[in-house]
């Protein structure tokens, strides 16, 4: 399925000032979007479009501003009329690409609750895995480079030992058996 | 009075300045007066700061509202327990407060140390007067907390209604002695590095410190979890806020160090890992004080803003300079011979376990940090929320978790692959008995199952290291099972302690595994007499429930609760409607039990058609977070208690010494 890619406009967006730019560049995205071909999946009604209407619930952050929760969790006006809207979409023939990608070319990339999975973003997504798995390569061999050093041959008991109770002996072997 | 904590704070500026410099100075020219001068003068600072805080206190209860800081965070029908907690409500006040629990911190450790640590305790009171300086410069001149008003209200603005709940009145408090606490540590790595003092003294010194702080952060956070659950009404207690990350970075990193200094107590081996893990967590805890604080990622809990953020980058930047300068200058001394005497050994997966706590350290901090990465490199501002961080820590947790089962059977030094998997055949027959009960039970979320499946798992070999000490010790000695139990963990407090913090991650991660994945959710509008079901719950609406007081006026809708038709009382949520003008808040009400939660949550009202639209939430297993909140804080105790093992060790190292000395 191809997604629009409508970043660019929305960085736009983002990046104008005064409220007029921000209309103006707000009817461009919307006017670009109408031209795009809608290439709509449309999901039939019933649990199946509840489940991906609760996806991009999941999906959106909400822009109530009191909070910093996803659309899916937030109790206020804005989220519930967000919902509303989401399943008008859906209904409509949207898909659920389609739906994020109306809220991002409306609100910015900062609505959507997690970094796409595409361009600069994928950085995001790799980069803790990658680092970890990096990290775990170094330790194996390091691991097994020390583990195949000589181990120094144990010291000379220094002087006789001095005499022990035999119940500390008892006690010292318990240790050790459970330690 | 306000002029006489201004005066307080700014001689306090003054006597930190110069604990710094005398002791510095001090141990320069190796004089103790010196020495001693500065030590008197970071007393001095701790009474002045105590002073400041006890006079901003006195003014918030003496509705001082011609000051700013008392006008905007109080107000007169505030009560008392929340008077006390307005002193860090806002911005002035929880920096002062901060700086109160650092020079707390740094009294007690001049009057513990005053026979012990001697060569290192210059450069530990150093550390922390600059720490403590840069604190009073901020409260002093950036965000002041005497600040007067010209024109006073006639009553204050009142506290945020969010924060008045009492889990807020000590989640922060809780929070500040971890992170602060962590510096502790911090100024004894750098007093080892700047002495060249590097032996083991210091870690051991500072290990019950550690130990303190990590638990004291831990329940910060699980505190901070409840408040969110309570308070915030949205029915989950972690939304991976940049300020709740802030404060789990250092907590992971601290776990880490927990791990690894063991094997540099073992083995002499990891010295630079432990010291950078030390010098890392401060920073980390420093970045979370800067990210709570600065307001430079927004998040719900940055209830002020302000413009000190520049001056936090720049001591962040200041302190990773200083210490990694330190330790690389002391590189040479630290280096160690890095011997393991197998790849299979306890020591092996403890460097494993710190590689993943590492890392999710790492991927949290990453993630808080990318939208600022993002905005720098492409000017687009982006959300790294939820998803993101559950898809990205599921399998960082998962690893963690079989790690902690697995630790705690392999021998020190070199675990034969007979012996180990004798001893893992017990836990895994547990593991898949459990596995298969769940699927037949009609679990099939993958994520449940292995997360269930790995907990038992965790929990099985855990406690058979407890049945085989006891029965070792039963043995050995003869007692009956209580007492060898009860005397076993008595005398391995921090190994045992260890396994019942173990013990409480599994059951923190049962309520997380239960409460995200079964979660069930139900929205209805209802006239008086509907019901709707959740769950086994039927919910029927029984009336509105209006009750004023001086502060605030509620406003609830009272439903009736019954499962399976039996009745099982009423609950109440609702909205509280603040007189001091803030916006309404959200009072949740919650039946809860072993098995789940039953969360209600009032989202509206219509007086006039006489309806209510709730929000229901079934939460399974959640109250198991708590509980195991609660068993982690049995297991660190026992962990900080002084340990019989520990002190024969010490002792058996004295004689040691003793007696070559003898034979010299």
């Amino acid at each position: 399925m191809r997604r629009p890619d409508r970043q660019p406009l929305a960085g736009a967006l983002l990046r104008t000032r005064s409220r007029v730019e921000r209309a103006a560049a707000l009817a461009l995205v919307l006017s670009a979007a109408a031209a795009l071909p809608l290439r709509a999946e449309a999901i039939p009604a019933g649990p199946e479009r509840e489940k991906a209407a609760l996806e991009i619930e999941q999906g959106l952050m909400c822009h109530c501003g009191c909070t910093d929760l996803t659309v899916r969790v937030c109790n206020c006006g804005v989220a519930a009329g967000i919902k509303d809207d989401i399943r008008e979409r859906l209904g409509a023939g949207q898909s659920r690409a389609e739906v994020i990608a109306a809220y991002v070319a409306r609100y910015g990339a900062q609505i959507r609750s997690a970094p796409s999975k595409q361009g600069f973003d994928l950085l995001a997504w790799w980069m803790p895995f990658v680092a970890v798995f990096t990290a775990g390569a170094f330790l194996v061999v390091l691991v097994r480079r020390w583990a195949r050093q000589p181990l120094p041959a144990p010291a000379p008991a220094e002087g006789p030992a001095a005499p022990r109770d035999a119940s500390l002996e008892r006690v010292d072997r318990v240790l050790r058996d459970i330690l | 009075m306000p002029e006489l904590g201004t005066f307080a704070l700014l001689l306090a500026t003054v006597t930190a300045a110069w604990a710094a410099l005398a002791s510095y100075n001090g141990w320069r020219s190796a004089s103790g007066s010196l020495v001693l001068s500065g030590e008197r003068a970071m007393l001095a600072t701790w009474g002045l700061v105590l002073g400041a805080a006890l006079a901003l206190e006195s003014l918030i209860f003496a509705d001082r509202f011609d000051l700013e800081y008392v006008a905007s965070y109080s107000n007169r029908a505030l009560p008392r327990m929340y008077k006390i907690a307005a002193l860090w409500a806002g911005q002035a006040g929880s920096l002062l407060f901060w700086l109160l629990i650092l020079c707390s911190y740094a009294a007690l450790l001049i009057v513990l140390n005053r026979r012990r640590n001697r060569p290192l305790m210059p450069v530990v009171t150093t550390t922390l007067a600059v720490v403590a300086l840069f604190f009073l410069l901020l409260v002093n001149f950036m965000a002041r907390p005497f600040v007067g008003l010209t024109h006073p209200p006639a009553d204050g603005q009142g506290m945020n209604p969010q924060l008045q709940n009492p889990f807020m009145a000590i989640h922060p408090p809780c929070l500040y002695l971890g992170y602060v606490g962590l510096t502790v540590p911090f100024a004894f790595a750098i007093a080892a590095l700047a002495t060249g003092r590097l032996s083991e003294s210091w870690f051991r010194t500072t290990r019950r410190f550690t130990i303190l702080s990590w638990f004291i952060l831990g329940t910060g956070i699980l505190l901070g979890g409840w408040w969110a659950y309570v308070e915030l009404g949205w029915g989950g207690y972690w939304a991976w806020d940049p300020v709740e990350n802030a404060s789990l970075i250092p907590w992971l990193t601290a776990t880490a160090f927990l791990h690894s200094v063991m094997i540099e107590e073992r083995k002499k081996m990891l010295r630079v890992w432990n010291m950078t893990l030390v010098i890392v967590t401060f920073l980390l805890s420093l970045l979370g004080t800067f990210i709570t604080r600065s307001g430079v990622i927004s998040s719900v809990h940055s209830f002020t803003k302000s413009d000190i953020g520049p001056m936090f980058a720049g001591f962040l930047g200041l302190a990773t300079l200083v210490s990694g300068a330190l330790l690389v200058y002391r590189l040479p001394m630290l280096q160690s011979e890095h011997r393991l005497d197998s790849f299979v050994s306890r020591e092996s997966s403890f460097l494993f376990n710190n590689l993943l706590l590492v890392g999710a350290a790492f991927a949290v901090l990453w993630g808080t940090l990318f939208p600022i990465l993002s905005e720098a490199v492409r000017g687009v501002k982006i959300t790294v929320g939820p998803p993101f961080f559950n898809e990205i820590m599921v399998p960082l947790a998962l690893g963690l978790l079989t790690l902690a089962g697995i630790c705690p059977i392999i021998a020190w030094r070199r675990a034969s692959p007979e012996r180990l998997l004798a001893k893992l055949r017990l836990p895994l027959g547990a593991m898949i008995l459990l596995a298969a009960g769940l699927f037949a039970g009609g679990v099939r979320d993958p994520y449940a199952l292995v997360s269930f499946s790995l907990c038992g798992f965790v929990a099985a070999t855990t406690l058979l290291e407890f049945a085989a000490g006891t029965r070792a010790r039963r043995s050995a000695t003869g007692e009956a099972w209580g007492r060898a139990f009860v005397r076993l963990i008595d005398r391995n407090k921090r190994r045992f302690g260890g396994f019942i913090v173990h013990l409480a991650v599994v059951l923190i991660l049962v309520g997380i595994t239960g409460s995200s994945v079964f979660k069930q959710e139900q929205v209805a509008t209802l006239k008086r007499g509907e019901s709707f079901s959740i769950g086994r719950f039927t919910l029927t609406f029984d009336d509105m429930v209006s009750r004023d007081t001086a502060n605030q006026e509620f406003l609830g809708a009272r439903l009736l609760v019954a499962s399976n038709g039996h009745p099982l009382g009423t609950l109440l949520p609702g909205q509280n409607f603040y007189k001091a003008g803030q916006n309404p808040s959200s009072e949740v009400d919650i039946r809860s039990t072993l098995s789940e939660d039953l969360y209600l949550i009032m989202t509206g009202f219509d007086p006039q058609a006489g309806a209510t639209t709730v929000k229901a939430y079934l939460n399974p297993l959640v109250a198991w977070i708590w509980i195991g909140g609660a068993v982690l804080i049995l297991g660190s105790w026992l962990a900080i208690l002084p340990d019989l093992r520990e002190r024969r060790l010490a002792a058996e190292a004295r004689l040691r010494a003793v007696e070559s000395y003898a034979q010299a």
